[in-house]
């Protein structure tokens, strides 16, 4: 009978390696406690309400409708066949930034109590996020369907490229939540502030409105700048355009994801020893 | 391996502490926002200094070893079981474990409260380590152990607090751990419960297991442990055998109590006076003051801390500020925790005191004290001749302890001891063919 977990027994405090790699180590032999996690988020979020799992597509779907309503009289000019697609389309992929990135910040600090209790990789509850997110946004992509079949947007081989699109995004989050997870531990009032900062960001992000109708003066600044805009257009490129990326629309907002992650992993690593005693 | 233990590390040091330190930073004031942390390194002026929570600690777990951690609140034990739970590293030093360790600190803390039990136990035994497969062989063991197989599919806000104890302790004692952290004694659930987990814990144990426990209960310590380390601010004071450094620790204690006792005793006055009329535990009308009172030995040598039968002395100084005649003198002696032991006063021994003016003293001597351990404390009153005008009152502002060091009785149910005698009658002797 086996009654002890197969997780390497014997600990050295002074034997280990840099925290970065440590970490990542820890994080595959912990893989079934990161897969519970997002069993529990997506539980414990539809356990209580009538319509379940359904929320996760009416959700972007509502959303949606709001935007279309209220602006699409303003875009209409702008040269998009189906706006409420596009409008959806971009609402997955930022819905699924905010969720995540916030999502690892709050369970961070709500498992604080266990981090000081028992071992388990600090990167577990942004991880989780990141599979929760994952799991969100595939159900949402039935409603993204949905919505370019009715308004008359084919669906192309293109829809094949998508987990590229969401991995790359996925990083993206994945560097960004343990960023900023990482300052919320030390000063509390990040979470409060990020959420501003996230409705902002939305704004300056072309989600509900075609980057053309921003000033040209402007627009460099907005498109460029900001990485959401690419990321944004990674996941738009293969769905709402129904087309592949160029090299050069994939390999821009890769590269920025691949150095988020990577500072972000590293920066939460080197903290994460001062956790246990900060939460 | 065909062992009668289970354990894979027979005979071995299982935990290993060398010099090991923790420091933690921390700011000199709280800083709150980030605001405010901006503010100050803007201006230069975050500060921090070094808290040392273990200092140059060093001592090893041998296996199948049940080892007990004592000091008081914030001395450094609980961050010494987050090093070995592995929550924590060493600033400084080295700490090596061998094998696993099943922490039982707050049993449930992890729970979800929307979740069913079934789920928790999942996702729990998951932080433990083990993956769902391996979590459905163990669900109906813990299941049966915890006793909740009516509620197992309900969700765990809908449990008692010794409901998701219950099912937190049998998780988390269902694999058979190297190392058992139990931080306190258990008191989960009812007392069926309880003999319950405690032969849960003996049977881990009897397999092998190496036991860290904290308590503040000496007993517990003594009755359980093998060895045990004490630890005052974030030092190791004492190493060794679990009797003798509870005795250590406890002589300590009382030397610091007997230290406060005293401090108490001379700041008495200064309160006094400081409070006059308004102390909520003196009044009178003050025509005769109570001055100054102590508690000493009957050679008069200063003492707050007896042993049953010992024998004590009050000091009751006073100043009459106009001349009274035949007052009387009594004190009272209340337990802590409030019960009335007795009041005895100088007109019920039957002494008429004369007419005083001025200063003068007054003592009550208690020849052999029946009072069993506890903390004890005097008040001493004086009124008039009818024990209708309160002259001074102080009430239980002079505490004392009674320890039982020296045996005089080996009594210790109740308040006191009262030299009864026990005597057995022969019955008939009824020989055995």
């Amino acid at each position: 009978m086996k009654v002890q977990p197969a997780l390497p027994v014997i600990y050295d405090s002074t034997r280990r390696g840099s925290a970065v790699f440590e970490e990542l180590r820890e994080a595959l032999n912990y893989h079934h406690l990161i897969w519970q996690l997002v069993r529990r988020d997506i539980l414990a979020r539809y356990k209580r309400s009538f319509l379940g799992v359904a929320w996760t597509m009416l959700n972007p779907l509502g959303m949606m409708l709001v935007w279309t309503i209220a602006f699409s009289q303003f875009f209409k000019s702008a040269s998009l066949p189906s706006y409420p697609a596009y409008v959806l389309s971009g609402l997955l992929a930022w819905t699924f930034f905010s969720q995540t990135t916030t999502a690892s910040m709050v369970n961070l600090i709500w498992g604080g109590g266990l981090l000081n209790r028992i071992y388990i990789p600090r990167v577990s509850f942004a991880l989780a996020a990141q599979g929760t997110g994952m799991v969100n946004l595939s159900l949402s992509l039935v409603p993204l369907i949905v919505v370019m079949l009715l308004t008359g947007l084919p669906i192309h081989l293109s829809f094949i490229f998508i987990p590229v699109s969401v991995l790359v995004l996925c990083a993206f989050a994945l560097g960004v939540g343990l960023l900023i997870s990482t300052w919320a531990v030390y000063f509390p009032d990040i979470s409060e502030m990020y959420q501003i900062i996230l409705v902002a960001w939305m704004f300056l992000t072309p989600i509900m409105y075609p980057e053309t109708v921003l000033p040209a003066d402007y627009r460099v600044y907005i498109t460029m700048l900001n990485p959401m805009y690419h990321m944004v257009k990674l996941f738009r490129i293969p769905t709402y355009y129904g087309r592949f990326p160029t090299w050069v629309e994939f390999l821009v907002p890769f590269m920025i994801a691949l150095v988020t992650l990577v500072l972000g992993w590293v920066v939460f690593a080197r903290k994460s020893d001062e956790f246990a005693y900060r939460i | 391996m065909q062992d009668s233990s289970s354990s894979s590390f027979q005979g071995q040091t299982i935990i290993q502490l060398e010099n090991v330190s923790v420091e933690y930073r921390v700011p000199q004031e709280q800083i709150g926002t980030f605001k405010e942390y901006i503010i100050r390194l803007l201006e230069g002026k975050v500060k921090h200094r070094t808290f040392k929570a273990l200092n140059d600690v060093s001592f090893n777990v041998n296996q199948g070893e049940v080892f007990g951690l004592i000091g008081q609140n914030g001395a450094g034990k609980s961050t010494l079981l987050k090093l070995v739970a592995r929550v924590l590293r060493p600033t400084r030093g080295r700490v090596r474990v061998m094998g696993h360790v099943a922490p039982l600190l707050e049993v449930g803390a992890g729970f979800h409260p929307e979740l069913t039990g079934r789920e928790n136990v999942y996702l729990n035994g998951a932080m433990l380590g083990f993956s769902r497969d391996e979590m459905e062989e163990k669900i109906p063991r813990i299941i049966e152990f915890s006793e909740l197989a009516d509620f197992i599919d309900a969700p765990i806000r809908t449990y008692s607090s010794g409901m998701s104890a219950r099912l937190g302790f049998a998780l988390a004692t269902d694999s058979q751990p190297d190392i058992l952290i139990v931080d306190e004694i258990l008191s989960v659930g009812d007392e069926a419960f309880q003999h319950k987990s405690y032969e849960r814990i003996q049977s881990i144990k009897a397999q092998g297991a190496s036991i860290l426990l904290v308590s503040h209960s000496m007993s517990v310590i003594e009755t359980n442990c093998q060895r045990a380390a004490w630890i005052h601010h974030g030092q190791l004071i004492a190493l060794g055998d679990a009797k003798a450094v509870v005795a250590q620790y406890s002589g300590s204690v009382l030397e610091n109590e007997s230290e406060r006792l005293s401090i108490q005793m001379n700041t008495v006055e200064g309160k006094l006076a400081l409070t006059n009329n308004k102390s909520p535990y003196r009044w009178g009308n003050r025509k005769i003051e109570i001055t100054h009172v102590h508690i000493t030995d009957l050679a008069g040598k200063d003492q707050t801390i007896f042993n049953t039968g010992q024998s004590l002395r009050l000091h009751i100084d006073y100043e009459a500020h106009e001349c009274i005649s035949a007052p009387v003198f009594g004190v009272a002696i209340h337990r802590q925790d409030g019960i009335h032991i007795t009041g005895p006063n100088t007109a019920q021994a039957g002494l008429t005191l004369p007419m005083i003016d001025g200063a003068g003293r007054i003592y009550y001597e208690i020849a052999s004290l029946p009072l069993l351990e506890g903390l004890y404390s005097f008040s001493i009153a004086v009124v008039n001749k009818n024990e209708n005008e309160i002259f001074d009152y102080h009430d239980r502002l002079y505490s004392f302890r009674i320890v039982n060091q020296e045996n005089h009785t080996k009594e210790r149910y109740g308040i006191l001891t009262l030299n009864g005698r026990w005597e057995l009658e022969v019955p008939q002797i009824i020989e055995l063919k």
